[in-house]
């Protein structure tokens, strides 16, 4: 029993993050229909801008984090305005071929500024872990997941609750319309993706100091965010929110039962089981937004 | 108010309007009449600046206004109430309403336009906290209308209006609009139902696979031999 509240509680950690990942890419892929290759790369950069402002520049550790959030954010609107403006007219796979493009530019530039050994990011917490009853849990790790509940909680009211969500729930289903209220869609456009840049790249910050940071380490992520996109269905943001919960507990039961060599091949066999079974993915709904 | 100056309008290489003039003037209601495909979703569209122009220009109380974005064309004073409704399916009546007036910042005249519209259409304001696409065909027309009026135009662009609608709701509809119309609002109706706008209109457009064949007076048309053989019904 307390092994299952354990996992349980590691895999929400986790959860938390994966649903970052997955609302960042449900905003790109699901809504802005662009297949989206680098949403792992804006983790990995996210993941080393933690690293540079932490354990080389030296700055106060939150501080990192936002700042790597507020990089990643820029990095995203930069994307979007080269790359994906300009091909706005274009077809899918055009589109789909200059992301492959930017993805491996991306992974060989981190290759080549920080090496390929893996870097370690410092934290302020106790190594000691908390014992709260049946559990314990790293103060890292309780950190992880109250920043990520803060996050989801402001996403939701961003976009359910001010003038600006509302104009980009509006352009996500009707782009024409919206452009006729006076609606910036351009400008919707870019910040969408600038946001969910913005959300790979937190994701990668907050887990950096809990995992190692190396150059490939959005390969596995990137696939994951696709994952947990379709599990929640396309375009759904309260789906990937829950997909990303799904994902890492079953990840987390898996390895904690099964095999943990195969910890990242359960969080795939779902995926298969879902496209098997239910490819609209599990919170589809009838009407698509988008 | 509104001039149209030999406009062409192409998807891709394909002319969907070729050299089509129009006007406008402050306080008509003109319409515009034309079979399917003959172009009127197009014109409206390169009015409110979703298309632009190939050539030709477009002006609006002197400025010219072809080529700008909807957002400029709409501050200006022309809201153009798409084809279809449109409505967004997944915001609230309520969110559709604001929608409408998202470039407005006067939150007093907003409540009180609100209040008059509630006042014009009360179904609306019952079905405020309701979801748009769960609304009916015609409440949805209403609302697309209330939205569109939201922005306080002075020029307002229909697009067929009546489409899909049961006969009395048809009714409703062009009662509506002979309304914004009383109460100064300019407005330009696209329409294939032909014998109600021509009795409804000032003036009237015939267009004809995208270019204009006719124009004149409402009542004039309902007599013209080629309008009635090929749109009345002979
Ligand atoms: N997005 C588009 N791409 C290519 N061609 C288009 C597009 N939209 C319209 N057309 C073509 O342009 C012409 C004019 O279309 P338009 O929609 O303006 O007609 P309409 O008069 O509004 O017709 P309806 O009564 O069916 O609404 C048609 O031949 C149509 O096939
Ligand atoms: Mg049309």
């Amino acid at each position: 029993m307390d092994q299952i509240l354990q996992h349980a509680l590691n895999g929400v950690v986790l959860g938390g993050t994966y649903a970052l990942l997955g609302i960042g890419l449900t905003l790109i892929f699901g809504i802005m229909r662009v297949v989206n290759f680098t949403h792992g790369e804006l983790y990995a950069f996210g993941a080393y801008l933690a690293y540079l402002f932490v354990a080389l520049l030296h700055l106060d550790f939150f501080l990192s984090i936002a700042l790597a959030a507020l990089a990643g954010f820029a990095l995203g609107a930069l994307i979007e305005l080269v790359l994906l403006r300009p091909l706005r007219s274009n077809d899918i796979d055009t589109v789909m071929l200059v992301m492959i493009g930017a993805w491996i530019a991306l992974q060989n530039g981190e290759q080549f500024v920080w090496g390929g050994v893996a870097k370690l990011v410092p934290s302020p917490f106790a190594q000691e872990p908390l014992v709260i009853g049946p559990v314990s849990v790293a103060p890292l790790r309780l950190f992880v997941l109250g920043a990520t509940l803060v996050l989801l909680v402001g996403f939701y009211w961003l976009i359910d609750r001010t003038r600006l969500g509302m104009a980009m729930r509006a352009t996500f289903q009707d782009r024409d319309t919206a452009a006729l209220m006076g609606i910036d869609v351009r400008g919707i456009y870019t910040l969408t993706f600038a946001l969910g840049s913005a959300l790979a790249a937190i994701a990668g910050a907050l887990l950096g100091p809990i995992f190692l940071v190396n150059p490939t380490m959005g390969n596995l992520v990137g696939l994951k965010a696709f994952a947990i996109v379709i599990l929640g269905g396309l375009g759904n943001i309260t789906g990937a929110t829950i997909g990303g919960f799904v994902l890492a507990l079953v990840e987390e039961f898996g390895a904690g039962y099964l095999s943990s060599e195969y910890r990242d091949a359960f969080g795939f066999l779902v995926i298969i089981a879902v496209l098997a079974l239910r490819p609209q993915g599990f919170f589809a709904r009838k009407a698509r937004v988008g | 108010m509104l001039r149209l100056d030999a406009i062409t309008v192409c998807y891709g290489k394909v002319p969907a309007l070729r050299e089509v003039s129009l006007e406008v003037h402050a306080g008509e209601l003109v319409t515009l009449i034309g079979a399917n495909g003959a172009g009127k979703t197009t014109t409206l569209k390169a009015i409110s600046g979703l298309l632009s122009l190939a050539s030709g220009s477009i002006e609006f109380e002197g400025v010219p206004i072809a080529n700008t974005r909807p957002r400029d064309v709409l501050a200006r004073g022309i809201a153009h109430c798409p084809e279809g409704r449109r409505v967004f399916p997944e915001l609230t009546v309520r969110e559709n309403l604001a929608m409408g007036a998202y470039l407005r910042r006067d939150q007093a005249g907003i409540a009180d336009d609100l209040e008059r519209i509630f006042a014009k259409l009360p179904r609306l304001k019952e079905r405020i906290g309701q979801i748009a696409g769960t609304l009916s065909g015609g409440e949805q027309q209403m609302l697309a209308i209330a939205r569109s009026l939201m922005s306080r135009p002075r020029l307002m662009l229909f697009d067929e209006p009546s489409l899909g609608l049961a006969p009395n709701l048809v009714e409703r509809v062009f009662e509506i609009i002979a309304e914004i119309r009383r109460e100064g609002t300019t407005v330009l109706m696209v329409e294939q139902n032909a014998l109600a706008a021509l009795e409804m209109c000032d003036r009237a457009y015939l267009l004809e696979t995208g270019q204009m064949v006719l124009a004149g007076a409402g009542r004039d048309l309902l007599e013209n031999p080629h309008m009635r053989r090929a749109y009345l019904g002979g």
